[in-house]
């Protein structure tokens, strides 16, 4: 079976500052997958050299048996590759409903049409109206994104990575700044909604790491210090050093 | 889940008609309002006036495509208008000669070559956004007109190019040579195109340009390329603004280079940063106000640009999302019935405006003069009192009037923001509940 995600030795600086050093991973297709280490590790870089933000130096990104280096990030979505972002980033002028519905036009085969009334577009508006419902971000589909709280902010957030349908979804710290509860909440609607996809998250909060993950994949010092099922990472000497301090009991 | 969806679907629907009517009944009404207005306003000069507005109106809105909804500013967009024009002119004259065409579809041969131009100047230009985008727009500009000057075959040079829109055939009788005549085909396509531009703003196109002005980015992660929805927005836009070029060469029956040159261009910058480029409406507001200014002023003063340039100015400063930014601001508070309150905060303005605005017009004018009395010309008359703009003392009694009234007005204007604040707050917590 091909893997959703392959990445093959992957490295990165930014000038003399080498940031990722021969980052091999392979993500299997279904499964849920996070990404843990401390911060400044590398993990969100990794991601824009996933999704076509940032260039690599060296090493090849496949999807779904294609190779995808150095395609442009609209082509890597395209591709069936959808992404949310650490740093909140929405259409801020536009209501909660239009910001989902652009995330869904291009999955819904709107291209660029000036000819037709996107209100015609009837199955994609479902769909939207829908994911609102999924966030509980119903009663606020007609506020501008720039008006909403921090946290539904963050969902929808999500909710832009997730409505298009792509089949594999990389998710940089979902639930940061969230409460408890909305952590809580977003776990359960990540659950439902990666059935059936592959899911890749960046996450701090680990007790949502070992809810969530089928596999779990440590990074830190530029490399990859631990990968595989929550019991054998649980267990490595490596992560329980990288750990030490408030996290390490979570761990235990 | 399935039961409040569908119900829920049911509620859009609903709104979806009910937006659809008011749609319609707006558009109606432009129709009525566009078939009354000859009457009203039935001398040359009202006549000539309609039909100013109906091109800026065309104009403004092309230029807001870009604008308003994509987030480009575009030093250049006199280019698509101008270009368009002499597209028109050119099949003017070929009529003339005796092409059977009817001289009131000829608009759209100004719509073929402002998109013609488009394509070219929008491949460059739309791979950058923001002020790389806006640099490069007025180097088009400088290009264009360079080319206008040095091809006179093609564009007349000084003179520029001319026709007779009555020399084709007429249309049921019409040949379209006088005034009123024109207006009604003025009038036909300022309607159509509005319609056509409206309709583009609810099209993918039109909602992803909007997306492409608040996070270009982001559209990038969601399917599309940014550059690629700017270049179609553009080229859309350039169609637009080669209609307005098309209807101004069929009202003026002639076209030189200073249509397409930098006047021009800050003049539609203008008109639609003063009408609200944050709504489809505020350009057409816009475009009716200042070509209403522009030409009675005109006849008042020659001071025109200073004052067009002083009330761009105080709206950058005090109220960027222009005219139509100010209603949308106070509407709610109207329906709220707070109007009442409100107007009475703003009365209280009023006295310390007037004294403002003669100060300003004062100096204006004294500004103006100055350069006319040195050139040789006549100092004349300002509010009843002779003019003499080079005794140093005239100068100060409409520098007294300013300072006096902007202070005057620096002190009562957060009152008066404070009671609009108020009332914003009462209506909408009224909405609310
Ligand atoms: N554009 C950039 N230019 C230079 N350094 C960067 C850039 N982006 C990130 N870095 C550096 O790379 C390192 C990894 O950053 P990042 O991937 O954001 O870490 P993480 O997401 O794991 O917290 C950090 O030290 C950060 O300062
Ligand atoms: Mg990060």
């Amino acid at each position: 079976m091909t893997s959703a995600l392959s990445l093959r030795g992957l490295y990165k600086s930014f000038g003399p500052t080498s940031i990722l050093r021969d980052i091999s991973l392979d993500i299997a297709a279904g499964t849920r997958h996070t990404i843990i280490g401390p911060n400044g590790a590398g993990k969100s870089t990794l991601f824009h050299l996933i999704t076509g933000r940032l260039r690599l130096d060296r090493g090849e990104v496949w999807l779904a048996g294609e190779n995808i280096t150095g395609l442009s990030p609209h082509a890597i979505f395209r591709r069936g590759l959808a992404r949310s972002f650490q740093v909140t980033s929405l259409f801020p002028r536009l209501s909660v409903f239009e910001n989902l519905r652009i995330a869904g036009m291009r999955n819904a085969g709107c291209g660029h049409a000036f000819w037709r009334r996107l209100d015609g577009f009837a199955e994609l508006a479902e769909q939207v109206e829908e994911m609102l419902t999924l966030l509980e971000l119903g009663p606020r589909r007609d506020v501008a994104a720039d008006a909403l709280a921090y946290a539904e902010q963050r969902a929808l957030e999500i909710g832009l990575a997730l409505v298009g349908g792509a089949h594999t979804i990389l998710l940089d710290e979902p639930t940061a700044g969230m409460s408890r509860a909305e952590t809580e909440r977003t776990v359960t609607l990540l659950r439902r909604l990666s059935a059936g996809r592959t899911l890749v998250m960046i996450e701090h909060d680990l007790s949502v790491v070992f809810d969530l993950a089928d596999t779990i994949t440590v990074l830190a010092d530029g490399g990859v210090i631990a990968s595989g099922p929550p019991a054998s990472v649980r267990g490595d000497a490596r992560v329980r050093a990288a750990y030490l301090g408030a996290a390490a009991e979570v761990l235990t | 889940m399935s039961q409040p969806a569908t119900t829920l679907a049911a509620t859009k629907s609903r709104h979806a008609r009910q937006g659809g009517l008011k749609i319609a009944l707006v558009f109606g009404l432009a129709i009525v309002v566009a078939l009354i207005a000859p009457h009203l306003f039935a001398s040359g000069f009202g006549l000539s006036l309609l039909n100013r507005m109906a091109i800026a109106i065309v104009f403004a809105l092309s230029f807001n495509m870009l604008l308003g909804q994509g987030g480009m500013l575009d030093f250049g967009h006199a280019v698509f208008f101008g270009l368009g024009g002499f597209a028109t002119m050119h099949l003017l004259k070929w009529v003339d000669g005796g092409l059977p065409l009817p001289v009131a579809l000829l608009p759209l041969a100004g719509a073929l070559g402002g998109a013609f131009v488009a394509v070219p100047a929008g491949w460059i230009s739309t791979r950058r956004e923001g002020t790389a985008f806006a640099m490069i727009t007025l180097g088009i500009a400088e290009l264009a007109v360079a080319l206008v000057v040095m091809i006179p075959q093609w564009f007349g040079g000084e003179e520029g190019v001319s026709g007779d829109r009555s020399g084709g055939m007429p249309l049921f009788g019409f040949d379209f040579g006088a005034a009123s005549q024109i207006y009604y085909v003025l009038a036909f396509w300022a309607l159509i195109a509005a319609a056509l531009m409206w309709g583009v703003t609810r099209t993918p196109l039109g909602r992803l340009a909007n997306a492409v002005r608040d996070n270009p980015l982001r559209v990038d992660f969601l399917g599309y390329d940014p550059a690629r929805i700017r270049f179609l927005t553009f080229i859309l836009s350039g169609f637009f603004a080669g209609i307005a070029g098309g209807m101004q060469a069929l009202n003026d029956e002639i076209l030189t280079v200073s249509n397409i040159g930098s006047q021009a261009s800050g003049a539609v910058l203008l008109m639609t940063y003063i009408g609200g480029v944050g709504t489809f409406s505020g350009p057409i507001i816009g475009a009716v106000l200042i070509t209403l200014l522009q030409m009675a002023l005109g006849t008042l003063t020659d001071a025109w640009q200073l004052y067009s340039g002083l009330i761009f100015v105080a709206m950058v400063l005090w109220a960027p999302g222009g005219i139509s930014g100010i209603i949308r601001s106070h509407a709610p508070i109207l329906r709220g019935g707070l109007g009442g309150r409100l107007l009475a905060a703003y009365l209280a303005l009023l006295p310390a405006a007037l004294v403002t605005l003669a100060g300003i017009i004062g100096l204006a004018e004294l500004a103006y003069r100055l350069q006319a009395v040195r050139g040789g010309g006549k100092p004349g008359h300002l509010f009843g009192l002779a003019v003499s703009p080079t005794t140093p003392w005239q100068w100060l009694i409409p520098l007294a009037l300013f300072l006096f009234g902007a202070a005057l007005l620096s002190r009562l204007a957060p009152g008066a923001r404070a009671a609009w604040q108020e009332a914003a707050a009462f209506a909408a917590g009224r909405r609310g509940r």
